[in-house]
């Protein structure tokens, strides 16, 4: 329950930092705070949770936004999907906050490329697919500085106390990550 | 590398059915407006409430690259704007004042006078009830009772007091005014005097359309609206001659055949600032008069 009630609290907090601030700071250049955060929890707390998170989160962006509902709800429940499968790679050589922020920026910016390409496609607004490939690499780098900060402070949230998911050594153990 | 569980796998699926079914139900139509509207409404309050706390933030970062250009552009209009308030505010007087000084030394050139430039200090002591200006010359500069003032297009008023550095002068739109006025078109005599307010007015000198006199024989020849009318015959008023008075507006007669002109006045009787004192002679005078010796020269 605490958990449920922590990930709703750090959703709206990214969702509201990115409409007010992220967004209009980076603006036309399409970074996602809310992506770059599933895909950190991903990292660490594995597939499961990367799934639920980035698909609610997503969809959440999607109804509060005028795009075609589902689309970011499907990218970034890909984007958490992948996070969190590419995430046992990460504990498992024990990356520190850097490589986290680097695999992030990296699949922030896939991520991005997924979600403009599918709203190309779909014809909403102005995205189209040259656009989106131009931005792939000034998405990664934003991505990357704002992983820096990011990283850190979801690692801290989720070793504290009431939020640590209960198996943490099955990752370590390969058994998968079971979301309880 | 992690692997997905079944049970994720399952969950991952239907949820991909999930989105696209989301995606084609709002592609195919405005099934989802309902929720749609809750959600942006919902989040849309929740912005405005977060931009009260982080829009100064944002404003600041935003501003960032411009702090150093915004600041000299800022000073540098502040600078201009100064400037050119300053000259428009002085430009305005100067060029009033410019104006009228040219107009005054044109009438004197032409009439051969030596006009003496008075600038308006203070008004009459009794507002609307006296038509009088204190000017800021006086018997030092050789001002006299009686002498004419202008302001470069007509006759303003005379000298009614004179003091070591300053005179007061009577306006023509003042009651107690009264000068003699010829008119230019038919040489018609007139006696033209204040009406306050209402400028001007004049009467015939023989008073009655009727008289038999010669001048006013026929009213309608001898003034009629739009008629120019002058200070009287030189040397036969105490006025200078040839200085315009007004413009006829209005001539009515009376039952008992008595004619009276309304006059507009040439000079300005209100917003007085720079006039002209015509001195009757050349003297030795501590401010040089406009016109001294130009009347020679031609």
């Amino acid at each position: 329950m605490i958990r449920i009630a922590c990930a709703v609290a750090g959703v709206l907090t990214v969702l509201l930092l990115q409409a007010s601030l992220i967004g209009p700071l980076t603006f036309p250049v399409p970074v996602s705070l809310p992506a770059l955060l599933v895909i950190v929890v991903a990292i660490y707390a594995g597939p499961g949770i990367g799934i639920g998170l980035g698909f609610s989160t997503g969809l959440l962006a999607d109804l509060g936004s005028d795009q075609p509902a589902g689309v970011q709800a499907l990218c970034w429940m890909a984007a958490g999907l992948v996070g969190g499968m590419l995430g046992g790679l990460a504990t498992e050589r024990g990356y520190g906050t850097r490589g986290v922020a680097a695999m992030a920026a990296v699949l922030g910016a896939a991520t991005g490329l997924g979600v403009a390409l599918m709203l190309a496609v779909l014809g909403s607004h102005a995205a189209s697919a040259a656009a989106a490939v131009r931005l792939v690499v000034p998405v990664g780098l934003t991505d990357a500085l704002l992983g820096l900060l990011l990283v850190p402070a979801v690692r801290a949230m989720l070793r504290a106390q009431g939020i640590r998911a209960a198996r943490p050594t099955a990752d370590v153990l390969g058994r998968g990550h079971v979301a309880r | 590398m992690r692997r997905l569980s079944r049970r994720q796998q399952i969950g991952a699926a239907v949820l991909t059915a999930v989105a696209l079914l989301f995606i084609s139900l709002d592609f195919a139509g405005g099934s989802l407006r309902g929720s749609r509207g809750g959600a942006t409404g919902a989040l849309g309050s929740l912005y405005r409430g977060t931009d009260g706390v982080l829009g100064p933030a944002r404003r600041f970062l935003q501003g960032i690259p411009d702090v150093g250009s915004n600041r000299t552009e800022i000073a540098k209009l502040q600078a201009e704007n100064t400037q050119l308030r300053r000259q428009v505010a002085a430009g305005a007087t100067d060029t009033a004042t410019a104006r009228r000084l040219k107009s005054l030394q044109l009438q004197a050139d032409s009439a051969g006078w030596t006009v003496m430039p008075a600038r308006v200090v203070a008004t009459g002591p009794g507002a609307g009830f006296q038509w009088t200006v204190t000017v800021d010359v006086g018997s030092r500069e050789a001002i006299v009772l009686g002498q004419t003032v202008t302001d470069g297009f007509g006759l303003t008023g005379r000298v009614v007091a004179v003091y070591p550095t300053t005179s007061v002068v009577l306006l023509a739109a003042d009651p107690t005014f009264g000068v003699g006025a010829r008119d230019t078109r038919t040489g018609a005599l007139l006696l033209a005097s204040g009406a306050g307010s209402q400028g001007l007015s004049a009467a015939l000198l023989n008073g009655k359309a009727n008289s038999g006199s010669s001048v006013t024989s026929d009213v309608g020849s001898s003034v009629r609206v739009g008629d120019h009318l002058s200070t009287g015959p030189a040397g036969q008023t105490t006025f200078v001659g040839g200085l315009e008075i007004g413009v006829v507006t209005a001539v009515t007669m009376s039952t008992d055949g008595s004619v009276r002109v309304a006059l507009r006045p040439s000079a300005a009787q209100t917003g007085l600032n720079l006039l002209g004192i015509v001195l009757k002679a050349n003297r030795s005078t501590p401010r040089p008069p406009i016109g001294t010796g130009s009347g020679a020269d031609r």
